[in-house]
């Protein structure tokens, strides 16, 4: 590190690479961190977790019995310890409540007024942050896996929806009603996902073992489907042409930069796909535990060099390198399966979300400082403590007479 | 510059490894440095036992077992891919497990083949085929089409191929590239490694040193090296590898 800032001060190097070095420090080494707890809320797993982009301030989780909670993220108090505090809940007792599972929770990427949720009770729900009731509610035939509004759509306002029926409807905020239909699967779709480049490109992930991006100014079908062998026939079994996996595809998820697509199955395994060209990297992350039967929601790192992906595995998320495929370290702290993870791209922190009812936040610990001589530091120390809390100083005083 | 190029991330490792590196000392080095798949290859050949099938068997290594020794995963399958495009390795799907790859030097199972056709009708196809279609292609399994217009063979000279046990019935129209009398392997191959994983299982908490499971008595079904098992075990992820003071150590993994 400080071969880092050396070079940085004589100019060697831009201050990106200094950024990148530092993130990718606070990411190897993260842990959970008796400092940062979660306020537990929820009575039932939690399925999915976001947290903004507009301020990276709030987090929003949905949990299996229904419920969204909102937390704040941001430790204002100048204590290292902190209880990330619930700031508002849409609990069981709430009239609009989802009745079944939350499976998905979203942020509308611009603003945190309005958040996006769907569940198994068929419906999707956009809520007014302010008042917690739902601004608008979408109806489906089926069962909502998954939902995604793109986060960096200028001329459209749609979300992509995965249901159990294999036709991904695509619904439009502006108008608040059904637009259009993407067919080509044939069974549930578990994942959507926009593309953080092309706001017009969206992939798909579906129980039937494939993987489609979809273009979706153009109706007539799918623009690429992702196949593991990359056209070579000789290795894939007849049935399995052109599929991305083989096994239920749950989980998808683009790189920062959106230049790769990442999945993961039910086979066990985790593919890097180029995005532009729907080729299998072939990079080979091993054996990646995946029995989900929803959807699976992971994360990769952002402005890190090598990027890492953040994996759910069973009970602990598997770190591994997103290029070389090397698996870092794992991260054991859930007491039952973990559902989904979550990065925070400002300060390197993970949160994550399990069946046991928990959210773990998974801080970097970084070296302490030294400490310093005791006959410098017990002044100032004594000052800081005053100001902080000058009722504490009376007692203390009073004590003294 | 050198360091532009290097990875940000090498810089924290640096510390890492000298740590790992003392932990390790005086045990097997698990393949730092450059990766030289050939000569793992080699060394995993000669766990493989030839006196068991009467040396009528090639040498034949699971693409998994590479690993257990080499970390690097994606490195691995595209230093094997090279082998493969020189014509130095060939793979096999063994047929019980669609992830399970066989690795075989292409001298040995050419070797190995024409040893046991020598002397019969099918000699001549087989002998064709191995120079025709190994040469030329590294495609784990053919389909009619390819057969009959890119290698130029008859319906009865495929099916001269698949009783010689170079072919294997994929299904209707496609043939696997296969190993003859590999069935033999496949059985004490699966049965072994059965065996091993009750050991392990067996154990006191599911775990057990690895130097200590390679030095006890093994049962009958347990025909290869015990290492050879080892190494198969660890490298399809069967069981979890951890380094401990002592070693390393195997714990079975539920799944």
């Amino acid at each position: 590190m400080l071969g880092f800032l050396t070079a940085r001060q004589a100019g060697l190097d831009d201050p990106l690479r200094l950024r990148r070095a530092e993130s990718t420090r606070r990411v190897l080494s993260l842990t959970l961190n008796p400092d940062r707890d979660v306020d537990r809320v929820h009575g039932n797993g939690v399925n999915a977790i976001d947290i903004d982009a507009v301020e990276g301030r709030y987090m929003l989780s949905g949990g299996a019995d229904g419920v969204i909670v909102i937390y704040d993220l941001e430790n204002f108090s100048g204590k290292p310890q902190y209880t990330c505090k619930a700031v508002c809940t849409v609990g069981r007792s709430s009239r609009h409540v989802h009745k079944f599972s939350v499976e998905t929770v979203q942020w509308y990427p611009y603003d945190t007024g309005m958040f996006v949720s769907s569940s198994f009770d068929k419906t999707m729900k956009v809520w007014d942050t302010e008042t917690l009731k739902p601004a608008e509610v979408f109806e489906f035939e089926d069962n909502v896996y998954s939902h995604h509004l793109s986060p960096i759509a200028r001329k459209h306002s749609l979300i992509a929806v995965g249901t159990k029926n294999p036709k991904i409807q695509l619904c439009d905020l502006k108008s608040g009603s059904r637009i259009h239909v993407l067919q080509g699967h044939r069974a549930e779709v578990l994942a959507v996902r926009w593309s953080p480049r092309y706001e017009h490109i969206l992939a798909t992930a579906s129980a039937d073992s494939k993987v489609k991006v979809w273009d979706v100014r153009r109706a007539s079908g799918s623009v690429l489907t992702l196949d593991q062998h990359n056209g070579d026939k000789s290795k894939a079994s007849s049935e399995a042409v052109n599929t991305a996996h083989n096994g239920r595809v749950n989980g998808l998820c683009f790189t920062g930069d959106g230049l790769h697509l990442l999945t993961t199955g039910t086979d066990d395994r985790m593919r890097l796909w180029n995005s532009a060209t729907g080729e299998n990297t072939l990079v080979n992350y091993g054996k990646v535990c995946n029995e989900s039967r929803k959807r699976l929601q992971f994360t990769v790192s952002r402005g890190c060099s090598p990027e890492f992906v953040f994996v759910p595995c069973g009970s602990s998320v598997a770190v591994y390198a997103l290029h070389t495929g090397e698996l870092v370290t794992m991260l054991r702290g859930h007491y039952n399966n973990v559902d989904c993870c979550e990065f925070h791209t400002d300060y390197q922190e993970l949160y994550s979300g399990g069946k046991d009812c928990n959210i773990l936040a998974w801080v970097p610990i970084l070296r302490t400082a030294d400490v310093e001589e005791e006959s410098n530091s017990a002044p100032t120390r004594a000052v800081g403590q005053a100001s902080v809390n000058p009722a504490f100083q009376d007692a203390w005083s009073s004590d003294e007479d | 510059m050198n360091r532009k190029r290097a990875l940000i991330s090498d810089t924290f490792k640096v510390k890492k490894r000298i740590r790992i590196g003392t932990e390790k000392f005086g045990a097997v080095s698990n393949g730092d440095g450059p990766t030289d798949i050939k000569f793992t290859l080699e060394y995993l050949m000669t766990l493989f036992p030839r006196k068991l099938f009467n040396d009528a068997l090639p040498q034949i290594v699971l693409k998994h077992q590479l690993y257990s020794i080499h970390h690097d995963k994606t490195l691995v399958d595209k230093e094997l891919n090279k082998l493969r495009e020189r014509g130095e390795v060939l793979m096999f799907q063994l047929g019980f497990d669609a992830e399970a790859f066989g690795l075989i030097f292409a001298s040995d199972y050419k070797a190995k083949v024409l040893a046991a056709e020598e002397g019969r009708a099918t000699r001549a196809t087989v002998e064709r085929f191995l120079e025709k279609v190994l040469s030329s292609s590294t495609d784990l399994s053919f389909s009619k089409d390819q057969m009959l217009r890119e290698f130029l063979f008859t319906d009865s000279e495929i099916t001269q191929l698949v009783k010689a046990g170079v072919l294997t019935v994929r299904d209707a129209g496609s043939w696997w590239l296969s190993i003859p009398n590999s069935g033999k392997f496949t059985k004490f191959f699966l049965r072994g490694r059965k065996a091993v994983l009750g050991m392990v299982k067996k154990s006191k908490y599911s775990e057990v040193l690895q130097a200590e499971l390679e030095e006890r008595r093994t049962t009958v079904h347990v025909k290869f090296h015990m290492k050879y098992h080892v190494h198969d075990i660890v490298g399809a992820e069967l069981v979890e590898s951890i380094p401990t003071t002592s070693g390393t150590m195997l714990r079975f993994v539920d799944s």
